[in-house]
């Protein structure tokens, strides 16, 4: 089943999942006061995106979240953290090709040299010794980010099976991003390459998944609707993620 | 796959939400509010006499007494119901505010009692900066995880009220909770009533009432 989910997701033709987004960091706002937005917003695709919601839930509850809790059964957190490291640090690419686009040459430098040093230094990547040895720290840069500095709109919301919840731009910023994997042409295109990344992706989903697997066991207590809830949680933080890309210098 | 995070994310958030620890001392700068009230917290749920899972109830109440005359629950109300405050009688509202402020208490107050059980000791918070614009002022923390060197990001949103700076919003890893619960509710009164809205509300506070965990 997995593997057969592994092809599919190849096919889909998207790998990087781009779960990383957590080198974000705490934002010195200024006095917000939040105005009363006056109408919803618009959701041209909502009974694609329930489907896709649904489906997504039922394949973290039947799939992803026994897979990840035998996985962190099996390994330490620490090795699962240095796990989650290790796919940070050899996803450089995509994050290196934003940086560029979007002219973020400090940015870019700082992905190159946390690249070479983890992965020698920091043996692979497991060890992140370019943030504690070096004061480098951990970065964020996607093509959706790079579609919107250049002044185009996130569309509509859209789920996508597997990733989840984006936009219309942000979806297409995905497929970029994956298509900036060097791995997609340095292997030929057999089925066991296309498995072997489908692997890759799972791989790192359920390492992800291990590391956070209690604290949204019961979501349902806390939200009236699920779906809002998710669609307005996913569409606050990239626009942060986006207002961050077009502050940094 | 960012359906796991933000899940986390959005609990994290209503957790803090239920959290709220401002007291609204005229003194206090809002900062210092923030900072001596979620200390208050901390030391309820730490106090040797409160230990135990027994003893849940009683510390959910003690924090709860803490925070919730303390903070803006008609302002929150008011700005998750958006423009379809405007339309409600007073009654409506007085109605509102009480659903849903027992909605927030029932959902968070156990599982915030649970994490605080188990996370308390590893975590460290963090104040970073406030700022005053008239009435209305932002106060960045941090909750910081040693153990996984993770920060997580909590912004409140208060406003001043007779020389008293209350909460009127929290911001968890840059998801706002006012907007995260007016995105909910616009969705449902904008495809029934106002009064389906209720309607959900109350069946889910029956819900939870009907599924509360003994311990």
């Amino acid at each position: 089943m997995l593997k057969k989910l592994a092809v599919v997701v190849s096919i889909v033709g998207i790998v990087q999942a781009g779960f990383f987004l957590t080198g974000a960091q705490a934002q010195m706002g200024s006095a917000g006061q939040d105005e009363v937005a006056p109408q919803p917003i618009a959701d041209p695709f909502e009974p694609f995106n329930q489907a896709m919601l649904s489906f997504n839930l039922k394949l973290d509850e039947y799939i992803l979240h026994p897979v990840a809790s035998g996985y962190a059964a099996i390994l330490p957190l620490e090795a699962r953290q240095g796990v989650g490291r290790f796919f940070h640090n050899i996803n450089i690419a995509p994050r290196l090709g934003n940086k560029l686009l979007q002219m973020k040459l400090v940015g870019a430098g700082k992905e190159v040299g946390r690249f070479v040093i983890n992965t020698t230094l920091g043996g692979l990547g497991f060890f992140d010794v370019a943030d504690s040895w070096f004061g480098l720290e951990a970065g964020h840069a996607d093509f959706g980010q790079t579609l919107a500095q250049y002044g185009i709109s996130p569309g509509p919301y859209l789920v996508l099976p597997f990733f989840g919840p984006s936009t219309v731009r942000d979806a297409v910023g995905l497929s970029v991003d994956g298509a900036m994997q060097p791995m997609n042409y340095l292997l030929p295109t057999y089925p066991e390459t296309i498995t072997a990344r489908g692997g890759w992706v799972m791989g790192n989903a359920v390492n992800f998944r291990s590391l956070n697997l209690e604290l949204f066991e019961n979501v349902d207590r806390f939200s009236v609707d699920l779906y809002g809830a998710v669609q307005d949680g996913y569409l606050q933080q990239r626009e942060r993620i986006v207002q961050d890309a077009l502050s940094e210098q | 796959m960012q359906l796991p995070r933000l899940l986390f994310l959005l609990t994290l958030g209503g957790l803090t939400l239920f959290f709220l620890p401002i007291r609204g001392l005229t003194t206090d700068s809002p900062l210092e509010a923030v900072r001596s009230t979620t200390n208050r917290v901390v030391l309820v749920l730490k106090a040797p006499e409160n230990q135990g899972p027994h003893l849940r109830e009683k510390r959910i109440k003690q924090v709860s007494e803490i925070v919730r005359p303390l903070f803006d629950r008609r302002e929150v109300a008011r700005r998750t119901l958006g423009v379809y405050w405007r339309d409600r009688t007073e009654e409506q509202r007085e109605e509102f505010i009480e659903i849903f402020t027992e909605l927030i208490e029932k959902s968070y107050g156990e599982t915030f009692d649970k994490q605080a059980e188990k996370y308390l000791d590893q975590v460290e918070f963090l104040y970073d900066q406030e700022t005053i614009d008239g009435n209305f002022a932002e106060v960045n923390t941090r909750i910081f995880v040693p153990s996984q060197k993770k920060h997580f990001s909590i912004n409140y949103r208060l406003h001043q009220v007779d020389g008293q700076w209350l909460i009127y919003d929290v911001v968890v890893e840059n998801i706002s909770m006012v907007r995260n619960f007016r995105t909910q509710f616009y969705r449902i009164i904008g495809k029934g009533s106002y009064e389906e809205l209720v309607r959900k509300l109350q069946a889910k506070l029956r819900q939870m009432d009907a599924t509360r965990s003994p311990s």
